[in-house]
C-alpha cells in the first residue's frame, strides 16, 4: 500500500508541477493570476485527441502540432484580452474575471466542438503494468515521471542560461529597471506566455494520455495547479513545483484515512490553510 | 553636447516642469537640485523619455532625441541610473550585468565590458554568482550604476545615487562617480544631497517649481547669499 501510494503521489505531483510551473511563470512575469491557464492544458488534451484519433497523423506530429498550437493560444489570449487590459491599466480583479471568462469560453468551445461525454486517446492499449514489490506503475506513468521532470529540467536551464530567460526573470523582478535597460516588458510577457503555454500543452497531452478526456478538465487542474503554487509561493516556479509535489503527496496519502472520494476535497483544505496561515507559501518571496 | 529647449513635461496630464532650458557640455558633471516637487527627476526622465513631454526638444550630439525609445536612447550614447538602488534582486550579480548590455549585439564587446566594470568595482567581481539583494546598500547602488556603465554611455543620468546609504556609502558613490567622469563620460546628476552635489559638478541648476531658478559653477553659487543659507549652511 506505501509504496503504491508513493508512486500516485508522484504521478500526481508531477502533472501538478507542469501546470503549477508554467502558471506560476506567467504569474511572477506577469503579476495576474491568468486563470485560462487551465482552458490551454484542456485544449492540449484535446487538440492531441484531434490530430491523432480523429485525422490519424502520427504520434510524433499530433504531439508537435499540439505543443504549438496551445503555445500560440496562450500567445493570443495574452496579445487579444490581457495587453488590451493592461493598456486601460485595468486592476488585478478584471483580469482575474477576464481569466475566468476565457476559462468559461473555451470550455464551452470543447463542448460544441467534441461534445460533454468523456474521451479518450487510446495511444497505449491497456498494458500490464511492472510489478514493483508491492506496487503497480504502468509504463505510460513511468513515462509522465520522466518526462515531466526532463521537461522541468529543461524549463530550468533555459530560464538560467537563455537571455530571454533572464529577461523573464529580470521583469518578474522589476519591470521599471528591466524597461530602462532596453528590454520591451510586453515582449517579454509574451514570451512567458508561449513558454508557459508549451508546458501547459504538454502537461494537456500527459494527462489526455493517462486519464479520459472531459470539458471540465481544465478547470480542475487549474484548481489543482493553482493550490500547489499557492503552498510553494506563487512567485516562485521551484516552490510552485515543491507545492505540487506536497499536493500530490498529501492528496493520495490522506486516503489511507478518508474515503478516496475526499482527494479533492484535501486539495481546497490545503489551499484554504495557506491562505490563511502561510499565504506566501514555503518559498514565498518577503516584500 | 545636451540642450534642453523649453521643455514642458510631466506626467498623465500634470505639467510639472513649465519651460526649462538646460545645457550640458562635453566632459561636465552637472548637477540638478532643488526642493521636493521641483521637477528635478521629471527634469532626467525627460530626457529618457520616461515621462511625458508636452512640448519642447532635447538634442544630444546635436541630434534631435526628443520622445525617442529607450533602447534608441541606450544605443545613441545615453543610459540612465534610477532612483533607489534598482537592481534585479533575485537576479546574480553577472546577470544584472548582463541585463545591462541586452540591447547590444556585440558579445565581445559586452564581455569587455563586464571585464572592465570588474576591474573597476572588483567586488562585483568577487560576487558575481551571489544574487545582487546580498549585497549592501552602497554595492547595490554601485551595481547599478556599473549595470549602466555596460552600455558604454557617453552621457549617464543618475536619479539621485545617494538615496538611503549610509555617509561612507555615499562618500564612495560620489568618489566612483568623479572617476567615472575623468575617464570622459559626461554625467547629470539628480540629488536631495545638495551640498556633494554642487561640491562634486562643475555646474549646478536649481529648480523650483518646474523652472530654472538658477544656474552656475560652484564658486557663483556659493557667493549667493540665498543658496549660502540654504544649502552650504554657514560656510
Amino acid at each position: 500500500m506505501f509504496f503504491q501510494l508513493l508512486i500516485n503521489s508522484l504521478i500526481a505531483g508531477a502533472i501538478y508541477s507542469l501546470v503549477a510551473a508554467g502558471f506560476s511563470l506567467i504569474y511572477s512575469v506577469c503579476k495576474f493570476v491568468h486563470f485560462a491557464h487551465g482552458a490551454v492544458i484542456a485544449f492540449g488534451g484535446y487538440l492531441l485527441y484531434l490530430f491523432f484519433s480523429s485525422l490519424k497523423l502520427s504520434f510524433g506530429i499530433s504531439v508537435l502540432l499540439t505543443v504549438v498550437c496551445t503555445s500560440l493560444l496562450g500567445f493570443l489570449m495574452n496579445l487579444v484580452v490581457y495587453k488590451k487590459l493592461r493598456q486601460r491599466k485595468a486592476s488585478n480583479t478584471i483580469f482575474l474575471i477576464a481569466g475566468f471568462a476565457i476559462l468559461i469560453l473555451f470550455e464551452s468551445l470543447i463542448l460544441i466542438f467534441w461534445g460533454a461525454d468523456v474521451k479518450s486517446i487510446g495511444l497505449i492499449k491497456i498494458s500490464k503494468g511492472i510489478e514493483l514489490g508491492e506496487a503497480i506503475i504502468t509504463p505510460l506513468q513511468v513515462v509522465i515521471i520522466f518526462v515531466s521532470l526532463l521537461l522541468l529540467l529543461l524549463f530550468f536551464v533555459f530560464m538560467k542560461k537563455t537571455k530571454i530567460g533572464k529577461a523573464m526573470r529580470a521583469v518578474a523582478d522589476n519591470k521599471d529597471v528591466a524597461e530602462i535597460v532596453g528590454i520591451s516588458a510586453e515582449k517579454i510577457y509574451s514570451w512567458s506566455f508561449i513558454i508557459g503555454s508549451v508546458i501547459a500543452g504538454i502537461a494537456g497531452i500527459l494527462v489526455g494520455l493517462e486519464q479520459n478526456l472531459e470539458p471540465t478538465m481544465g478547470t480542475s487542474l487549474m484548481v489543482k495547479g493553482f493550490t500547489a503554487a499557492i503552498v510553494g509561493g506563487v512567485e516562485s516556479v521551484p516552490g510552485a513545483i515543491l507545492g505540487s509535489f506536497l499536493l500530490g503527496f498529501a492528496e493520495n496519502f490522506g486516503i489511507w484515512f478518508l474515503p478516496s472520494g475526499y482527494k479533492d476535497a484535501i486539495a481546497f483544505i490545503v489551499l484554504f490553510i495557506f491562505l490563511l496561515f502561510k499565504p506566501r507559501g514555503i518559498l514565498g518571496i518577503k516584500r | 553636447m545636451l540642450q534642453i529647449k523649453n521643455l514642458v513635461a510631466g506626467y498623465n496630464g500634470m505639467e510639472i516642469l513649465h519651460g526649462v532650458d538646460f545645457n550640458l557640455n562635453l566632459g561636465e558633471i552637472v548637477a540638478i537640485i532643488g526642493p521636493n516637487g521641483a521637477g528635478k527627476s521629471t527634469l532626467l526622465k525627460s530626457i529618457f523619455n520616461l515621462c511625458q513631454i508636452y512640448s519642447g526638444e532635447i538634442f544630444f550630439k546635436e541630434k534631435n532625441i526628443t520622445k525617442l525609445p529607450t533602447h534608441t536612447l541606450i544605443q545613441e550614447g545615453i543610459s540612465f541610473v534610477p532612483q533607489g538602488k534598482q537592481i534585479f534582486p533575485s537576479l546574480t550579480v553577472k546577470e544584472n550585468l548582463e541585463m545591462g548590455a541586452f540591447v547590444m549585439k556585440d558579445k565581445e564587446l559586452i564581455k569587455k565590458n563586464i571585464d572592465y566594470v570588474f576591474k573597476k568595482f572588483d567586488f562585483l567581481k568577487t560576487h558575481q554568482n551571489s544574487y545582487a539583494m546580498n549585497l549592501s546598500g552602497g554595492q547595490q547602488q554601485i551595481l547599478a550604476i556599473a549595470r549602466a556603465l555596460i552600455q558604454d554611455p557617453e552621457l549617464l543620468l543618475l536619479d539621485e545615487p545617494s538615496l538611503g546609504l549610509s555617509p561612507k556609502a555615499m562618500k564612495e558613490v560620489f568618489d566612483k562617480i568623479v572617476e567615472i567622469n575623468k575617464e570622459g563620460v559626461s554625467i547629470i546628476i539628480v540629488e536631495q544631497n545638495a551640498k556633494q552635489a554642487i561640491e562634486i559638478a562643475h555646474r549646478t541648476y536649481i529648480l523650483e517649481n518646474g523652472k530654472v531658478a538658477l544656474e552656475g559653477t560652484k564658486e557663483i553659487l556659493k557667493d549667493n547669499e540665498k543658496i549660502k543659507s540654504i544649502y552650504f549652511g554657514g560656510i
